[in-house]
């Protein structure tokens, strides 16, 4: 049992691994990520803030703003996590060779981890930029995070599904929108809730909870769906 | 009509049958066995009901024009593709594979099998070993054996450093089913050598090989010939 937990883990740890050092090698995904944010970033706090945002409008309007930005930064990147392999014709080797799951979960923690790397880059900006107050800081860095792995956990499973597909960034759209819509809709009310100095109504942990749920739900999905996906 | 005759190889409607000639493999309970795979594509008819059989320490050379559907035969023997119909069955070690212990099992070998261009070809064959829990030490012993250099990035390889790669892949968890479309694409007169070597190799440790070519070749311990006319 364990030896078998084992031997999966480290093929997860192989394919987190190589996947990053792809990326540190190529760039590809870092490069378009940050760009694509950090030019968001600044038309933003070019285009409405913080001089015309009055104090009423921020909490109410930044905390959409900065999920938009995260949403199509992460969209620019996250979708090429199994499409690259079939581009370059990876993925037949990869078929061959890995555990569906434990590929699924290598792949998954590497869009974790580059979500969370986008989210140390782009949250401190906007806040400073947008001169956003937060007055609970732990709960956006708690929302930071749950999002941030329900982003990467819902596209993950969405690459996957279009990666031997026509039209990949079409149906990636498509396939994303009702999937990320409820994520998003939660994120926007719970980061409100962190961003504005207001007495909360409900506990946090009950607002957290279908944020979390919503999580699990995703990486359940996933684990289920991906070895019907990924194999003929 | 598709049946299977008995011995060595079935007949279908579009295949044609060569004698065979006996080889020895020290476990014999080791086999392939293919029964009236049919795959289409869309309106396109590729395999239309192929049989055949093969036991252990054996080869089947399959040929056809291009198109007949030879790399899609593999394909499905590799469960890389689901056939339409028919049955696929891998003994190892008497017991059957599912497709999804086939998959992880055989030793692939095709024209269109990539690898990361950005890792070196050890790095390469050490994530791969890592996924098929081989042991590392063999990357270098294989990467040694089919004559490339460990620190060259794979992108960087020629056509003929990139099939000396693929040869050393699909050897790497040592398979005892080596299904090898063109295995000698792009080899000079060593690389051919040391294909044949191994090929030669893993039949006389008892191991199956499926080798798919246009036309034929001389190859040892072929025990049957598969013509598929597409």
């Amino acid at each position: 049992m364990w030896r078998a937990i084992s031997s999966w883990w480290a093929e997860t740890a192989a394919v987190l691994a190589k996947d990053w050092r792809s990326e540190l090698r190529t760039r590809y995904a870092l490069n378009t990520l940050a760009l694509f944010a950090v030019t968001t970033l600044v038309t933003v706090s070019f285009g409405i803030g913080p001089v015309g945002t009055s104090a009423d409008m921020a909490g109410g309007v930044l905390p959409v703003v900065l999920w938009i930005i995260l949403l199509f930064a992460a969209t620019a990147g996250l979708p090429r996590l199994f499409v690259h392999e079939e581009e370059t014709h990876t993925a037949t080797a990869l078929r061959l060779s890995a555990t569906p799951s434990a590929l699924f979960t290598g792949k998954l923690i590497y869009g974790v981890t580059l979500i969370f790397a986008l989210e140390a880059l782009v949250a401190p900006l906007f806040i400073a930029l947008m001169q956003l107050p937060v007055a609970r800081p732990w709960l956006l860095v708690g929302l930071l995070a749950a999002g941030g792995y329900g982003l990467a956990a819902a596209s993950t499973l969405i690459s996957a599904i279009i990666s031997q597909a026509r039209g990949q960034s079409t149906l990636f759209a498509v396939l994303a929108f009702p999937v990320l819509l409820p994520l998003f809709i939660l994120l926007i009310d719970l980061t409100r809730t962190a961003v504005l100095d207001a007495p909360l109504t409900t506990p946090l942990g009950s607002q957290m909870a279908p944020l979390l749920l919503y999580d699990l739900v995703v990486t359940v999905a996933g684990w289920m769906l991906f070895p019907a996906v990924w194999n003929p | 009509m598709h049946e299977l005759r008995p011995g060595i190889l079935a007949a279908v409607s579009d295949v044609h049958l060569s004698p065979a000639s006996p080889t020895v493999g020290p476990d014999p309970s080791d086999s392939l066995r293919f029964v009236d795979v049919r795959r289409r594509f869309g309106r396109l008819s590729v395999l239309t009901g192929v049989s055949g059989e093969l036991s252990s320490g054996e080869v089947m050379l399959v040929t056809g024009a291009n198109g007949s559907g030879k790399s899609t035969l593999l394909k499905c023997l590799a469960a890389l593709l689901a056939p339409d119909r028919g049955t696929i069955e891998l003994t190892e070690e008497s017991r059957t594979l599912d497709a999804y212990d086939r998959r992880l099992r055989v030793g692939f070998l095709s024209p269109d099998l990539a690898f990361y261009e950005e890792l070196t070809t050890l790095e390469n064959l050490r994530f791969f070993a890592r996924l098929r829990r081989a042991p590392e030490a063999r990357c270098e012993a294989l990467l040694e054996r089919v004559g490339l250099p460990n620190d060259r990035k794979s992108g960087a390889l020629s056509s003929g450093m990139r099939q000396r790669l693929r040869w050393a892949w699909a050897m790497l968890h040592r398979p005892r089913l080596l299904l090898l479309d063109e295995p000698f694409q792009n080899f000079d007169a060593p690389g051919e050598t040391m294909a044949r070597d191994l090929l030669t190799e893993h039949l006389e440790s008892g191991g199956l090989a499926v080798v798919a070519a246009p036309s034929g070749m001389d190859l040892p311990h072929v025990a049957s010939y598969l013509e598929l006319v597409g």
